[in-house]
């Protein structure tokens, strides 16, 4: 009996519309699974915890926050927000030696723990009080190598001691060998730094003369002759205590921009973490990783697609032709039968 | 429920599964009037069934679509386990060989051969939660307690990096003892202290050490890699020369053997002698414990696709169904054209 009526269905193009949809849909369990190219991240942060780090002069959610609180904030919000697969290494800078946490590892994998980790970054990891920056970032760059990585190093710049007037340890490696960026933390206003005794317990801040004001080791500067005091032999560095802002701290950009240029890295100055993933992707080599492509949504949008033509169509169409005309829209396909 | 979509905007879709309401997918049929006919129920199920076949066709593919996945769970499982933290020191002195020496040509540093054999520790211990601190001048905090071997085997590889000044082993010990306890309550705690040294422990944190060794049940394995020459835990103090600050090894086990814990130390000084101590703490610790297993997330769009698909077919079925009114092979008329025109 459906034979003959069937007949008729099969001039319907809407049978062969629903046939359409039926298939692609059940292709979706035949989709062969592809991987395409991607571009992925992996990279090295090294993040500097010395104690111009501990200044409050950035912003968390409206409220003051640590320097070190805003890089781990935006590192957990940048983790989460990685395509996958990325991996992420993760080693912290004090003194003049950046110190390997754990190797880069994928963080889609491991998040909890990598969180966990983050979380527990602190000053009271710091093993020395100095902050080399530039022997620090040298060292990264390094290890970013050894690690086959992109670094991001984050730091206020303040050097401690500060530089001397030769100026600070030169780069020796091979620039741009290694990509990645210096991340600028810290507000360009001069902050007060908090100062802790040896249980770790906040009291007060750094006073002009607790920090060493200049570098008196090697040769003086060239205006050192027009000082007060000066003596060629008994006061190279003229005869007064050194007077400055180093107890202050504020985003050393021309230091860290002049880092970046000798380095091959990039600088950009930290405020989020959109802003952080965009400039990781903009500056970080490209590094193919097999992604995942999932050609079911591709089919299935086909079907419905076709599933609408079904039911919506024909009615649409035929509500135009009575609107407009029959001749306008004669459509040989949907003509009654 | 569980459940979550991955593309949550493509609900925005979801309206138009009401097309079938409004709009059927049959054959319109001039027929004069419906009027004569009489009711049917029977057409009238089927002609619902028909426009409900359709709903869950459009409404299946759009959340098909939306991406619906169910989050990854977890389930409690018991096994032979512990929860272990890796107590590391990475004083500069790591870095040399067993005979003290930096390494060269085919020579492992004691770091690398720790490195190595760590590795085949944590990959040995499938049901362990593993944490990692390091210690030198200043405890760090590597990875908390995680059963996620791969960032485990990341911290582990990083131990031969360069290592820092000191052997602060105290203030290590107290870090350790806090990731410990954050751990789950009834599992068996373990830490494995891997030092090539030791040093004084000042009295104040001696105290405290105590109240948190006594706090917190932990079995302490001490991995002593000692270097040719130097003074091991073991060896009997010439007199007059039996203080912490000549013999801190040896002291440092005294005060570990005070405590009144299970604890044991492995005196080791080649890469070999590690492996074998690795290989009794992994037969020591073995003990039930509760740990907990993800179950990764499952995709639940195959499903609708399958119901989709399924409920296509059924209207194709439906659709061949259909009778043509001209070929007069009607027998009962079936009203899956009911809004045709009257």
């Amino acid at each position: 009996m459906i034979a003959p009526a069937s007949r008729g269905s099969l001039r319907d193009p809407r049978f062969w519309v629903l046939t359409g949809a039926a298939l692609l849909l059940f292709a979706t369990f035949a989709a062969p699974s592809l991987t395409r190219t991607g571009n992925g991240v992996d990279v090295l942060v090294i993040v500097d915890i010395t104690g111009s780090m501990n200044v409050r002069d950035v912003k968390l959610a409206g409220r003051p926050a640590s320097r070190l609180d805003l890089v781990k904030s935006v590192l957990r919000e940048a983790l989460a927000s990685l395509p996958c697969p990325a991996r992420f290494g993760l080693g912290v800078f004090s003194e003049r030696q950046s110190f390997l946490l754990f190797e880069p590892v994928d963080v889609c994998a491991a998040f909890d723990a990598i969180e966990g980790t983050l979380a527990g970054l602190d000053w009271r990891m710091g093993w020395e009080g100095d902050s080399h920056v530039a022997m620090g970032l040298y060292r990264a760059i390094d290890m970013a190598r050894d690690v086959k990585a992109d670094l991001a190093f984050f730091t206020d710049g303040h050097e401690a001691p500060p530089p001397p007037a030769s100026g600070g340890p030169a780069f020796e490696g091979e620039r741009g060998a290694v990509k990645g960026l210096i991340m600028g933390v810290g507000e360009y206003a001069l902050s007060p730094i908090p100062k802790f005794d040896d249980d770790g317990r906040e009291i007060g801040f750094y006073g002009m003369n607790d920090v060493l004001q200049e570098n008196r080791f090697g040769p003086p500067p060239k205006d050192a002759e027009g000082r007060e005091g000066y003596n060629p032999r008994n006061a190279p560095f003229g005869g007064q205590v050194a007077t400055g802002s180093e107890h202050l701290s504020s985003v050393r950009e021309p230091y860290l921009k002049s880092l970046a240029e000798a380095t091959g890295l990039a600088y950009r100055h930290l405020s989020d973490a959109p802003s952080f993933v965009a400039a990781l992707k903009e500056t970080a080599k490209p590094r193919p990783v097999p992604v995942a492509l999932d050609l079911r949504p591709f089919l299935a949008s086909g079907a419905l697609a076709l599933l609408l033509a079904a039911y919506g169509l024909a009615p649409a169409l035929a509500a135009l032709r009575r609107r407009f005309g029959a001749k306008s829209f004669a459509f040989p396909f949907f003509r009654r039968t | 429920m569980n459940a979550i979509f991955a593309q949550p905007q493509m609900l925005w879709l979801l309206p138009l599964a009401a097309l079938p309401i409004f709009l059927s997918a049959s054959r319109r049929q001039a027929y004069p009037s419906l009027e004569g006919l009489p009711e049917d129920l029977f057409s009238r199920i089927v002609s619902l069934a028909v426009a409900a076949t359709g709903i869950i066709a459009i409404g299946a593919t759009i959340l098909a679509l939306a991406g619906p996945y169910r989050r990854g769970q977890w389930t409690e499982r018991v096994g032979q386990g512990a929860e272990t933290v890796l107590l590391i020191d990475r004083s500069g002195s790591m870095n040399e060989t067993f005979a003290g020496r930096q390494p060269t040509g085919g020579e492992e540093s004691k770091a690398s051969a720790a490195r190595r054999i760590l590795r085949d520790f944590v990959l040995q211990r499938e049901h362990d939660r593993i944490g990692v601190a390091a210690f030198s001048s200043a405890p760090m905090l590597v990875l908390p307690l995680t059963d996620r071997r791969d960032a485990v085997l990341a911290a582990v590889d990083a131990i031969d990096r360069p290592g820092l000044a000191k052997t602060d082993v105290g203030r290590g010990l107290s870090m350790a003892l806090a990731m410990s306890e954050e751990g789950a309550p009834l599992a068996s705690r373990v830490v494995l202290l891997v030092s090539d040294g030791a040093a004084v422990i000042d009295p104040r944190l001696q105290n405290k050490l105590r109240a948190g060794f006594a706090r917190v049940r932990v079995n302490l394995y001490w991995l002593f890699l000692r270097t040719a020459g130097d003074r091991g835990i073991f060896e009997a103090p010439e007199p007059g020369q039996d203080t912490p600050q000549a013999m801190p090894e040896r002291h440092l086990d005294i005060f570990f053997k005070s405590l009144g814990i299970p604890y044991k130390a492995f005196e080791v000084e080649s890469p070999d002698a590690v492996r074998e101590a690795v290989r009794e703490i992994d037969r020591l610790e073995n003990h039930p414990i509760v740990y907990r297993e993800r179950i990764p997330r499952q995709d639940l769009a195959a499903t609708f696709y399958a119901l989709a698909g399924l409920a296509t077919a059924l209207l194709l079925g439906a659709k061949l169904c259909e009778v043509s009114l001209r070929k007069g092979v009607v027998e009962r008329p079936l009203r899956l054209a009911r809004r045709g025109p009257a």
